[in-house]
C-alpha cells in the first residue's frame, strides 16, 4: 500500500506525459483523482499503523545486492505524519487553479499554459516527495532527494514569472551541491558499517562511526551542511527568496510545505538517529544555527515590501524553531523528557509549517493571479472587497505567529519547552523570534488587507470556491492541531526515536 | 452541576456563541441592533449563570503525559469569573445600542470571544491553560481596537498594542520554560515548588507579563493607543477584561510568587509608580477617554500594589469594584461622544441636557474618586491600609495616589456632564439602561462599607482584611478632599492638552526601540541581499571594485553606499565570512560573466563552471529538459544495473 502511495503518482504521471494533448480539465482532473488516492492510501496505512519501536508497513525488494541497495519502505511515527502532511498539501496544491489556466484566463503569453506538463511535474514531484519520507535505503532517499530538485527546477523554470529561470538554476545548484556532500556522507556511512548495507534500520541499530575523531565530525559536517541548505538554515538560505518570488502559487507552497521538511527530516533521520554521539557532541552548534535562523529570518522578514519575499523568510525562521528542537533532542543534555518534547515540537512544527506555509504561499499565489503584483504597499484594504480570503489569511498569519488554539502554538511550545531545559540561554534568545513574527504578520494584514482600498483594486475577486475549499481545508488542519494535538503527539512518539537500542 | 469538564464551559460558551454570532455576519444574514444585542447580552448572562452555579468544578485535558491543560475555580478567582460577564453583559448592551451598525455583529461576537480568552485566563488551572487564554486575550484585543479597519490609525495602534503586550507575555513563555526546566510540570502547584533562579525567572517573567497586560510602566503607552477601539470595547478592556488580567494573574498566583526574594518590592515599585504617574497623566488629559485610560493604569496599579503588599484579596476586591465603575465612566464618554462629536472634554458640559445620565455618571465617578460611602473609597481604603502594613512610605505613595483619582475622576465628571449651555440631547436609551445597570452595580458594591457585608466578602475571598491606623485613614481623606477640590478647580479652567501623551513615553519607545529595529532589520534585509547574493552579478561587480579599492589603497570611505550599509551591520567574524565571499565572488567575476553568477559558498568556482555549462543547456525549450532528463535516468539506472 505504501509503494503504491509513493508510485501512483509516478506513474501517473508518465502516462499524462505521454498521452496525446489531453484537455486541461482532463489533466487537471486526473491529477487531483490521483492525488486523492494516494492520500486515501496513505490514510490506510494509518490505519493499520500501531506506534512502537521500530517500522511498520515495510515492503523490501531487492534492487542491487551487491551493494546491500534495496527498494525498501516503511513508516514510522515520524515518516507517517510528515507522509500524511505532504499528501494533504500536495493535493491542496494540485486542486488549487493553476495559473495562467483556463479558469483564470491571464493568458497573454505567447506559449499555452501546458496543463498537461504542469499536472505532470505536480504529480512526477509527490510521488517523489511520498517516496522520501518513506525510504527505508539510503541510496533510494539519496535518490528521491535528487530527483525532487528535478521536479521542483522544472516546475519553478517553466511555469514561474518574473527571473524564474534563473530563480530556478539557483536553486537547482544550490540544493544540489548540498545532495552531493549528503551522498558523500551516506557512502561513508555505509562503508563503516561491518558489512556494507544502505539500509536505515540496520544503520540505526547500530551506529557506525560512533568514536571520537576528525572522521565522524566531517560527515556530520556534510550532512548538517546539505540537509541545512535544504531547510533552510542561515547562513545558507539565499537560494530561497528567489526561488519563491519567481514560482507559482502551488509550487511554493510545496516547495515550502513540503520540500524544506526534506532537510529537517533527513538531519532527524541520518545525523541525528545514526551518529546519535558525534550529533551529541555537536548540538550545541546546531542549535545556534538554528537560533540564528530564528532571528535572521524574522529580522529580514520584517523589513522585506514584497509579500511573498516575506513569507519566504519566515520560512528561515519557522525552520530555525525546528532546527533547535531537533538540536536540543540530539543533545544528551537536560532531562530525558525535555528532550522528547524538544524532538516532539520540531515534529509538530514540520507538519504545522507545512499546512500554514503551504496556506500562506496559495494565497500570495491568489494575489499573483489576480493583480501580477507583490508589492506590499501596493495593496490595502481588501477587507470589504475580500472578506474570506482576509479571514484565510488572517488565521494563517495568526498560526504562522505562533497564536495559542493554532498548530504553530503546539509546535513552538514544545520546542521552547524542551530546548529551554537543555540551553535556557539559547532557548531565552531564540523566543525574541515570536515577537518579531508577530510584528511582521501583523504589518503584513495592515498592509494588504485594512486601511483605504487603491481605487484600481476595487472589484479584487474574493477567493473562489476551489480556493475557499482547499484552504479551508489545510485551515481546519491548524486549528484541529491547535485545539486538540493528542493524537499527533502520540502518532510522532518522539521517545520511540530517541530510544537507543544499545541503551 | 458537578462533574468533571464543566468548568470548560465558562470559555466556551461566551466564545463559541460569539463565533457563531460573527458567522452568521459573514454569512451575510444582518441582524437588528436589537436582535443582536438580546443574543450578546443573552450569551453572557448564560455565562454569568453557569459562573454563578460553578462550584468545585475542575477540568483536565491531557494533550499528553508531559502538558494537561487544567483548570479549576478557587475563592480568589471566582468573584472575578462573576464579574468578566457581569460587566461584559452591560457592555453588549451598550454596543448594541451606541456603536455603528456596520460590523456591528463581528463586534459583538468578538466581545464574546473576549469575554471567553478571559473566563480562561481565570479558571486556568496551569501555566499552558493560562498562556493560551492569555494571547486569546491579546489576540481578541487586536481584533477589538482594529474594529474600524477602514481608517488607517485603528489597525496601526491595534498592532501596537497586541506588539506591546505580547513583548510582556515573552515573561509568561520564560515562567513557564524555568517551571517546567526545574519541576518536569507546567501547574501552578509545580509553580509552587520552584526555588532559587527558576522560582527568581518565574516570578519576575510573570510580574512583566502581568505589568503589561495591566498597562503598568513601561507598557502603559498601549493603553492610549487602544483608545483607536471603539469605545464598548474601551469599557470592557479596561474594566473586567484585558487589563484586569494582569491584577488578577497576580493576585491568583501570589502564594507562589511572593516566595521569590524581591517580588513584593518589586510589585510594590511597579504599582505605585504607575498609579502616581497615570493619576499625574489622567490630571492632564483632556481628550475624555484618554483622561480614562491614564486612570485605569493607575487604578490597576494600586491592585498591583496590594498584591505586593501581600493582600491579593484587597486586589480582587478593588478589581471588582473598578470594573463596575469603570465600565460606565466609559458609556458615559460615549454617550458625550455621540452628542458633541468629540472625545474633547472641554466641548461637553452636558449636564442639563442629559440629568438622568449626568446623575448616573456621578455615581461612577465618586466611586473612581475613592470618596467614603462609595465602593470604590472603601476598596481604595482597603489598598492604604494593606500599603500601610508594607511600610509609611508605599502608603504615603498610595494615599497621594487615591488624592489624584479624586482629582481626575471630579474632573471628567464636571467636565463631561457639569451644567452647560446646552439644554437638549437624545442619548441612546441602551446606552443609559447599560449605564444604569453598571451605576446601579456600584452602588449596591457600596455596601461594602457595612461590616457584615466586607467580612461576608472576606470570608468568601479567604482573604484577611487588612488592619489600618486612624492617621492612615484621615491622611487618605485628606487628599481625596484635597483632590476633589483640585478637581473642581481644574475643571473650571481647562488650559491646553499635553504636549505629549504620557509623559512623552510613547515616543522615546519608538525612538529607542521600535525606529532602531526598524533600521537594524532593513539593515539586515540589504546584507541579506548583497552579502547572500539575491543578485550575485551586482555583488560580484561591487565587490570587485572594492576589491580594486582595497588593493590600490584607497579610503573604503568611497565604498558603494549599499555596500558600507552593509559591511557596519557585519562587524567582526561575521563581516569577515562576507568579506571573504565578495573576495571570492570578486575573484570568479574576472574569469568571466557566466560564472560571477553563482558562488555557493565555498563551492564557487566549481559550481561557476558547471553553471556556465547548464546555462548553456538552459535553451527554455521544455523537450530539451525531458530528453536530459530521460538520458540521465538511462545513464543512471545503467550504471547501478551494470554495477549488480
Amino acid at each position: 500500500m505504501l509503494s503504491l502511495a509513493v508510485l501512483l503518482p509516478i506513474a501517473v504521471s508518465l502516462v499524462l506525459a505521454v498521452v496525446p494533448r489531453p484537455a486541461e480539465t482532463t489533466a487537471r482532473f486526473a491529477a487531483v483523482a490521483t492525488a486523492a488516492v494516494s492520500l486515501a492510501l496513505l490514510l490506510g496505512v494509518w490505519a493499520g499503523f500501531e506506534s512502537g519501536p521500530g517500522f511498520a508497513a515495510v515492503t523490501e525488494v531487492p534492487w542491487i545486492p551487491s551493494l546491500g541497495v534495496a527498494w525498501r519502505v516503511g513508516v514510522d511515527g515520524l515518516s507517517l505524519a510528515l507522509l500524511l502532511m505532504s499528501a494533504l498539501v500536495f493535493l491542496g496544491a494540485i486542486a488549487w487553479p493553476m495559473e495562467g489556466g483556463s479558469r483564470t484566463g491571464g493568458g497573454e503569453d505567447n506559449e499555452g499554459p501546458n496543463a498537461r506538463g504542469y499536472y505532470a511535474w505536480m504529480l512526477f514531484l509527490m510521488g517523489v516527495s511520498l517516496g522520501l519520507f518513506a525510504a527505508l535505503d539510503l541510496i533510494v532517499f539519496y535518490l528521491f532527494f535528487d530527483l525532487s530538485l528535478v521536479g521542483m527546477y522544472f516546475l519553478i523554470g517553466r511555469w514561474g514569472h518574473g527571473e524564474s529561470q534563473r530563480a530556478a538554476l539557483k536553486f537547482f545548484l544550490y540544493t544540489l551541491a548540498g545532495s552531493l556532500l549528503i551522498l558523500i556522507g551516506i557512502i561513508a556511512l555505509a562503508l563503516a558499517m561491518p558489512e556494507l548495507t544502505f539500509d536505515m534500520r540496520a544503520l540505526i541499530a547500530e551506529p557506525p562511526l560512533a568514536g571520537a575523531g576528525t572522521l565522524p565530525a566531517l560527515v556530520l559536517l556534510a550532512f548538517v551542511v546539505g540537509f541545512g541548505i535544504k531547510t533552510p538554515v542561515f547562513p545558507l538560505h539565499s537560494w530561497l527568496p528567489p526561488a519563491h518570488v519567481d514560482a507559482p502559487g502551488p509550487a511554493s507552497a510545496i516547495l515550502a510545505g513540503v520540500l524544506l521538511k526534506m532537510g529537517t527530516y533527513g538531519l532527524v533521520r541520518i545525523p541525528l538517529q545514526m551518529m546519535p554521539e558525534t550529533f551529541a557532541r555537536w548540538a550545541l552548534a546546531i542549535a545556534v544555527v538554528g537560533v540564528l535562523s530564528i532571528l535572521w529570518g524574522a529580522i529580514v522578514a520584517f523589513a522585506q515590501d514584497n509579500l511573498k519575499r516575506r513569507i519566504a523568510y519566515t520560512s528561515v525562521n519557522h525552520m530555525g524553531y525546528a532546527v533547535l528542537g531537533i538540536a536540543a533532542a540530539g543533545s544528551a543534555l537536560g532531562s530525558e523528557t525535555a528532550r522528547e518534547l524538544a524532538l516532539t515540537g520540531a515534529i509538530v512544527e514540520m507538519v504545522a509549517h507545512g499546512f500554514i506555509t503551504g496556506a500562506l504561499f496559495l494565497i500570495a499565489g491568489a494575489f499573483w493571479q489576480r493583480t501580477q503584483d507583490y508589492e506590499l504597499a501596493h495593496y490595502g484594504g481588501l477587507a470589504g472587497e475580500a472578506p474570506r480570503l482576509t479571514v484565510a489569511a488572517t488565521l494563517a498569519a495568526f498560526a504562522s505567529l505562533g497564536l495559542p488554539g493554532l498548530a504553530g502554538f503546539v509546535a513552538e511550545l514544545h520546542v521552547f519547552l524542551g530546548a529551554f531545559a537543555v540551553w535556557p540561554w539559547l532557548a531565552a534568545v531564540g523566543l525574541l523570534g515570536i515577537l518579531i513574527t508577530a510584528a511582521l504578520f501583523l504589518r503584513l494584514l495592515r498592509q494588504v488587507f485594512f486601511g483605504a482600498r487603491p481605487a484600481r483594486l476595487a472589484g479584487f475577486a474574493d477567493l473562489g470556491a476551489a480556493e475557499a475549499a482547499v484552504l479551508a481545508g489545510l485551515l481546519a488542519l491548524v486549528v484541529l492541531i491547535g485545539l486538540w494535538p493528542a493524537w499527533l503527539l502520540s502518532l510522532v512518539d518522539a521517545a520511540g526515536l530517541l530510544a537507543r537500542p544499545a541503551g | 452541576m458537578t462533574g468533571e469538564g464543566t468548568i470548560w464551559l465558562l470559555p466556551l460558551v461566551p466564545a463559541l456563541a460569539g463565533l457563531a454570532l460573527w458567522a452568521h455576519d459573514l454569512l451575510g444574514l444582518r441582524g437588528s441592533r436589537l436582535r443582536l444585542g438580546l443574543l450578546g447580552a443573552g450569551a453572557a448572562t448564560a455565562t454569568l449563570a453557569l459562573a454563578l452555579a460553578a462550584g468545585e468544578w475542575s477540568g483536565r485535558i491531557a494533550w499528553s503525559e508531559t502538558i494537561v491543560l487544567q483548570a479549576g475555580l478557587v475563592p480568589l478567582s471566582h468573584p472575578v469569573a462573576v464579574t468578566v460577564p457581569a460587566v461584559a453583559a452591560a457592555v453588549l448592551v451598550f454596543a448594541a445600542a451606541h456603536e455603528a451598525e456596520r460590523g456591528l455583529a463581528r463586534l459583538i461576537g468578538l466581545l464574546l470571544v473576549f469575554v471567553g480568552g478571559m473566563e480562561l485566563v481565570v479558571v486556568a488551572g496551569d501555566l499552558v491553560t493560562l498562556l493560551i487564554g492569555w494571547e486569546l486575550v491579546g489576540a481578541c484585543s487586536w481584533a477589538l481596537i482594529g474594529h474600524r479597519w477602514r481608517d488607517e490609525a485603528p489597525m496601526a495602534s491595534a498592532s501596537y498594542a497586541f506588539v506591546m503586550t505580547r513583548a510582556g507575555d515573552l515573561g509568561l513563555f520564560l515562567a513557564l520554560f524555568a517551571t517546567f526546566a526545574a519541576s518536569g510540570g507546567t501547574s501552578y502547584d509545580a509553580l509552587g515548588d520552584l526555588q532559587g533562579v527558576p522560582l527568581a525567572l518565574a516570578a519576575f517573567g510573570i510580574l512583566v507579563a502581568a505589568a503589561a497586560k495591566a498597562g503598568q510602566l513601561p507598557f502603559s503607552p498601549w493603553l492610549f493607543r487602544a483608545m483607536d477601539g471603539p469605545t464598548s470595547v474601551s469599557a470592557l478592556l479596561h474594566s473586567a477584561a484585558m487589563v484586569a488580567a494582569g491584577a488578577f494573574l497576580l493576585a491568583r498566583l501570589h502564594p507562589q510568587l511572593s516566595q521569590a526574594p524581591g517580588f513584593g518590592t518589586a510589585a510594590l515599585a511597579v504599582g505605585l509608580a504607575t498609579a502616581l504617574l497615570g493619576g499625574a497623566v489622567a490630571v492632564r488629559q483632556l481628550h475624555a477617554k484618554k483622561l480614562l485610560a491614564g486612570s485605569t493604569s493607575a487604578q490597576l496599579g494600586l491592585m498591583i500594589a496590594a498584591v505586593g503588599a501581600g493582600y491579593p484579596g484587597i486586589a480582587v476586591l478593588h478589581l471588582v469594584v473598578h470594573a463596575a465603575m469603570k465600565a460606565p465612566l466609559f458609556f458615559a464618554a460615549g454617550i458625550a461622544h455621540g452628542e458633541t462629536g468629540s472625545f474633547d472634554l472641554r466641548r461637553m458640559r452636558l449636564g442639563r441636557a442629559m440629568p438622568w445620565a449626568a446623575a448616573l455618571t456621578a455615581v461612577a465617578a465618586l466611586s473612581l474618586a475613592g470618596a467614603p460611602a462609595f465602593a470604590g473609597g472603601w476598596s481604595k481604603e482597603q489598598v492604604v491600609k494593606a500599603l500601610e502594613t508594607a511600610g509609611p512610605w508605599w502608603a504615603l505613595a498610595g494615599i497621594a495616589a487615591g488624592g489624584l483619582s479624586a482629582a481626575y475622576a471630579a474632573r471628567f465628571a464636571l467636565f463631561a456632564f457639569g451644567a452647560g449651555a446646552r439644554t437638549e440631547a437624545r442619548p441612546e436609551r441602551g446606552s443609559v439602561a447599560a449605564l444604569a445597570l453598571l451605576s446601579g452595580a456600584t452602588l449596591l458594591l457600596s455596601t461594602l462599607w457595612l461590616a457584615p457585608v466586607h467580612d461576608a466578602a472576606a470570608g468568601l475571598l479567604g482573604a484577611p482584611l487588612p488592619e489600618g491606623t486612624p492617621l492612615g485613614l484621615a491622611l487618605s481623606l485628606t487628599a481625596v478632599a484635597l483632590g476633589l477640590l483640585a478637581g473642581l478647580r481644574l475643571a473650571r479652567r481647562p488650559g491646553e492638552p499635553p504636549a505629549a501623551d504620557w509623559l512623552g513615553l510613547p515616543a522615546v519607545v519608538d525612538r529607542v526601540l521600535v525606529r532602531p529595529f526598524e533600521a537594524a532589520a532593513r539593515a539586515a534585509a540589504r546584507a541579506d541581499d548583497l552579502a547572500l547574493g539575491v543578485s550575485f552579478g551586482t555583488v560580484a561587480r561591487r565587490a570587485a571594485r572594492i576589491d580594486d579599492e582595497i588593493l590600490d589603497g584607497m579610503p573604503p570611505g568611497t565604498a558603494d553606499r549599499a555596500w558600507s550599509g552593509a559591511a557596519r551591520t557585519w562587524q567582526g567574524a561575521v563581516g569577515g565570512v562576507v568579506r571573504a565571499t565578495c573576495r571570492l565572488a570578486a575573484a570568479a567575476s574576472r574569469r568571466g560573466e557566466a560564472a560571477s553568477d553563482l558562488i555557493p559558498d565555498g563551492a564557487g568556482r566549481l559550481a561557476g563552471m558547471a553553471g556556465a555549462d547548464l546555462r548553456r543547456l538552459q535553451t527554455g525549450l521544455a523537450h530539451h529538459y525531458y530528453l536530459l532528463l530521460v538520458a540521465g535516468f538511462a545513464l543512471g539506472a545503467a550504471y547501478l544495473f551494470l554495477g549488480a
